[in-house]
């Protein structure tokens, strides 16, 4: 028997369903991938929202968008996260703003990092998990993107920390979803990062294929993107 | 002259080591050198010399953690600054470290451990572990790198040591690396289809004619390196039924390994146990019996008092190499019993007839036996014990 | 000669009259992401287990914790094996998870970037388990993440030595690689080292040809009860 958990995501616990109830596999690592602008960060926000409004905390690493731009991005969808910093059930590793010189000071709940540092990066890490998964047995985190640390850094470098990072999420209990954006790595560590994860999800824009999940076959729906975020079938 | 700290080694060198030198643990894939690095280090540092851990195997706070397996305090000489790390792993999993020296690039490694041997003047370095750095640096750099350290420390008087696991290199690149040490230790297994035993020998030392011998040794936790003199040898070609046989005979409670096992699990186990039987106390080594391991039989016979030698009563084909080993294990010169096993099977042999085809003198007992029956086990003893005492 | 039956419904016809997996062979399961081959595995060592064959299972992938979630998703429990001492792990991963681990007899934390340890596991391993019976089995799962924590010229030294261990005891095994996570010339390095290559790629099985014997094809699924094929 298969534990899942409610993605958020209209339609996608629907396309995941066998015979029990549908979602993402319990305790386990999910990787969506696709071309740029098909919605990765978008599922990664429908994952996180879901979780919070259930009482299931957050530790989100943002690598593409600061915290600034992380609230406008998810407030355009009407998910207002102000509450959730406050009762300290969402914890952000912020890996970019300090990038662009701007200056956050650093909360329980914000962790200032930068995607020049991959060892800060785990440090935050750290205490964020055990920050997290003290709140709760049962929690969520989103890894967006691998593409912009790869970009920084050497790309196997990033493999062992998502090893790394992976290992701390699923020790703690957690379930994670990781984003990367196809071609921007050498196809070799492309491949390694689908063989280090449970699920691997593909988006490009029209349709959404669960290429490989814990207990449930291939399965392919289309998609599409409006104000309420992603909807997955018709 | 400085001690190594690891027993038997010091009187294989001429008693130590000298100031300044090198020396490189050569482990053959399996057997446990990490620990001949940390013992040398830890005895130096207790001693009061001071000491640096390099490492890109393990993250420093996994090394302390072994060190305290073992019984030994780094952390405390971590915080008094007698020891400090040089941190080649962490960075490499984006781990943060606080050693006062971190790699982030393997093109630094040359420099950086240059000014560590700098930092600590008659004092001790490990290098650990050297295999991983060849396959990162390429062969040739790595042979003047190391040329260049171990030159370093010889002006500071301090002592390298380097844990190397040949694994299958050209055997070419493993001499130059061999040639650029001053002292080179072999850390063997010791197999029959599996690793029943290690042993060390000096391969080399620039300072001393090394003594030829080697030496049984297993890691304990706690504890480290511990040498193992067996006195009562049992041997004899493959599938004779040594191992049931040293099982039998040697008492569990009292057995080195058991004990070893009880308080942490050994790193290796041994075929290896303790005799207590009628006031007669000794430790067992039941030895391989393919020819390659030859040499141990005849290095470790010297120690011995006594051989048990099993033939398998029903394989005459085997008589031959039985024979042989008896010779390799100069067992002539010691008192000996051949136990002739499995007795039970239909084929067998009697003890008279393996006599005349084994061409043995009569003074030589032969007993029969069924080791997994427990049949012949206390008349072997009493056997020997006869051969020892008399009656 | 000792023959294994291998445990995936269909495979041991796969490989014609012999009718299992002859002891001293050493096998490669390869293929891309998420097509079965730790399943394989996980069949391959639990079926041994109910014949009284122990196993040395080296685990890369997955840690302890995982390793007994994932075979208790398709009912196949471990622990108890564990507690009698015919299955020996050795856990590459765990240790990343920053958490204090005790070992026990027949449970090891190695790690990744410390091959020369992890030997000497295999050795005290492979010691173990051969005590328990000579007719054992060992898995190796997988090279992939050891790729990205070694040289690749360090990976296969290591996989050579764990393969003499292997042979030197008459036992089999079974390694797992991800195909495209490497240059092709260490693929190749890959196949050449062991004595059976088998490729999954998410339809069909297919055991490579060898000197003897011819390729042999074969579809497969995968459900609650694991592997079958035809």
């Amino acid at each position: 028997m298969i534990l899942r958990i409610p993605s958020g995501i209209p339609g996608f616990d629907v396309l995941t369903s066998g015979d029990g109830v549908g979602g993402i596999p319990e305790n386990t690592v999910t990787l969506v991938y696709g071309p740029p602008k098909v919605g990765k960060s978008i599922f990664c926000y429908h994952f996180m929202y879901n979780g919070l409004l259930q009482g299931e905390p957050c530790l989100y690493i943002t690598s593409d968008y600061g915290l600034k731009q992380f609230q406008q991005n998810t407030r355009d969808f009407g998910w207002e996260l102000d509450n959730y910093f406050q009762d300290e059930t969402l914890c952000l590793i912020d890996a970019i703003s300090s990038v662009s010189g701007s200056k956050i000071v650093d909360t329980p709940t914000y962790l200032s990092s930068s995607v020049h540092n991959p060892t800060d990066i785990m440090v935050k890490l750290g205490v964020g998990t055990r920050f997290i998964s003290q709140k709760s047995a049962r929690f969520r985190s989103v890894l967006d993107s691998l593409t912009t640390l790869m970009a920084f850094n050497q790309e196997m470098l990033i493999v062992r920390v998502l090893t790394a990072y992976i290992m701390r999420i699923k020790e703690d209990g957690g379930t994670a979803v990781v984003t990367y954006t196809e071609g921007s790595a050498d196809s070799k560590v492309e491949t390694m990062l689908k063989a280090v994860v449970d699920n691997v999800i593909h988006l490009d824009g029209n349709e959404i294929t669960i290429e490989a999940m814990v207990g449930t076959g291939k399965k392919k729906s289309s998609y599409e993107i409006t104000d309420s975020g992603i909807t997955v079938g018709e | 002259m400085k001690k190594t700290y690891i027993p038997k080694l010091d009187d294989l060198l001429g008693g130590g080591i000298l100031e300044g030198v090198s020396i490189m643990f050569c482990a053959y894939p399996g057997v446990d050198c990490e620990a001949f690095g940390y013992q040398m280090l830890n005895g130096r540092v207790e001693d009061g010399d001071r000491g640096f851990i390099f490492t890109n195997v393990a993250e420093p706070e996994t090394i302390q953690y072994e060190f305290n397996s073992y019984g030994w305090n780094l952390e405390s000489f971590i915080d008094s600054e007698k020891v400090f790390f040089v941190d080649g792993s962490s960075s490499f999993l984006g781990a943060p470290s606080e050693s006062k020296y971190t790699i982030q690039d393997y093109a630094e490694v040359e420099d950086v451990i240059l000014d560590a041997i700098n930092d600590i003047p008659k004092g001790i370095g490990i290098i650990n572990n050297l295999s991983v750095l060849i396959d990162y640096m390429g062969n040739g750099d790595t042979i003047d790198i190391i040329k260049n350290w171990n030159q370093k420390a010889k002006e500071n008087e301090t002592t390298l040591v380097y844990i190397f696991t040949e694994w299958d290199y050209d055997t070419g690149l493993i001499q130059k690396i061999k040639e650029s040490m001053d002292c080179v230790v072999d850390l063997t297994t010791i197999e029959e289809r599996v690793i029943i035993g290690q042993g060390f020998m000096v391969a080399r030392a620039s300072w001393t004619e090394p003594v030829e011998t080697m030496v049984l040794f297993f890691v304990v936790q706690p504890g480290g390196v511990k040498v193992y003199v067996p006195k009562i040898l049992v041997t004899g070609p493959y599938n004779s039924g040594k191992s049931s046989f040293v099982k039998a005979i040697t008492t569990e409670s009292v057995s080195v390994d058991r004990k070893a096992l009880g308080a942490f699990p050994t790193t290796i186990a041994m075929d290896i146990g303790h005799v207590d039987y009628k006031g007669f106390l000794a430790d067992v080594f039941g030895t391989p019996g393919q020819e390659r391991f030859d040499l141990i039989l005849n290095v470790l016979s010297k120690e011995a008092v006594g051989a048990f030698i099993m033939v398998d009563s029903t394989a005459p084909k085997t008589f031959a190499r039985a024979k042989e080993m008896i010779r390799k294990t100069r067992a002539e010169a010691i008192p000996k019993i051949i136990v002739a096993n499995k007795q039970d099977l239909p084929d067998a042999l009697s003890p008279e007839e393996i006599r005349e085809k084994m061409k043995l003198k009569k003074d030589i007992p032969i007993i029969p036996a069924v080791v997994t029956e427990k049949k012949g086990i206390e008349e072997s003893l009493d056997a020997l014990l006869k051969l020892l005492y008399g009656d | 000669m000792k023959l294994y039956e291998s445990g995936v419904p269909g495979f041991d016809a796969l490989l014609g009259d012999v009718g299992g997996i002859p002891e001293n062979t050493v096998n490669l399961l390869y293929g891309p992401p998420k097509v079965g081959k730790s399943i394989f595995c996980y069949q391959f060592m639990y079926n041994g287990l109910l014949q009284e064959e122990p196993c040395l299972f080296i685990t890369a992938d997955y840690g302890l914790k995982e390793l007994q979630q994932r075979t208790m998703d398709f009912n196949w429990f471990i622990q108890t094996h564990m507690q009698q001492q015919n299955l020996y792990v050795i856990d590459l991963l765990s240790r990343l998870s920053g958490k204090k681990l005790e070992d026990s007899a027949n449970y090891k934390i190695s790690s990744l970037q410390n091959p020369t340890d992890m030997m000497v596991k295999v050795g005290t391993g492979t010691r173990a388990v051969f005590q328990k019976s000579t007719k054992f089995r060992s898995v190796f799962d997988s090279l992939t993440v050891q790729f990205a924590f070694n040289p690749d010229h360090l990976v296969l030294r290591v996989l050579k030595a764990y393969i003499n261990r292997i042979k030197e005891a008459r036992g089999i095994a079974i390694i797992t690689h991800t195909e495209g996570t490497v240059e092709s010339k260490i693929e190749d390095y890959l196949k050449n080292t062991v004595d059976n290559v088998i490729y999954l790629d998410g339809n069909n099985i297919t055991i490579e040809a060898t000197e003897e014997t011819q390729e042999v094809k074969a579809p497969y699924t995968i459900d609650d009860n694991g592997i079958s094929i035809g």
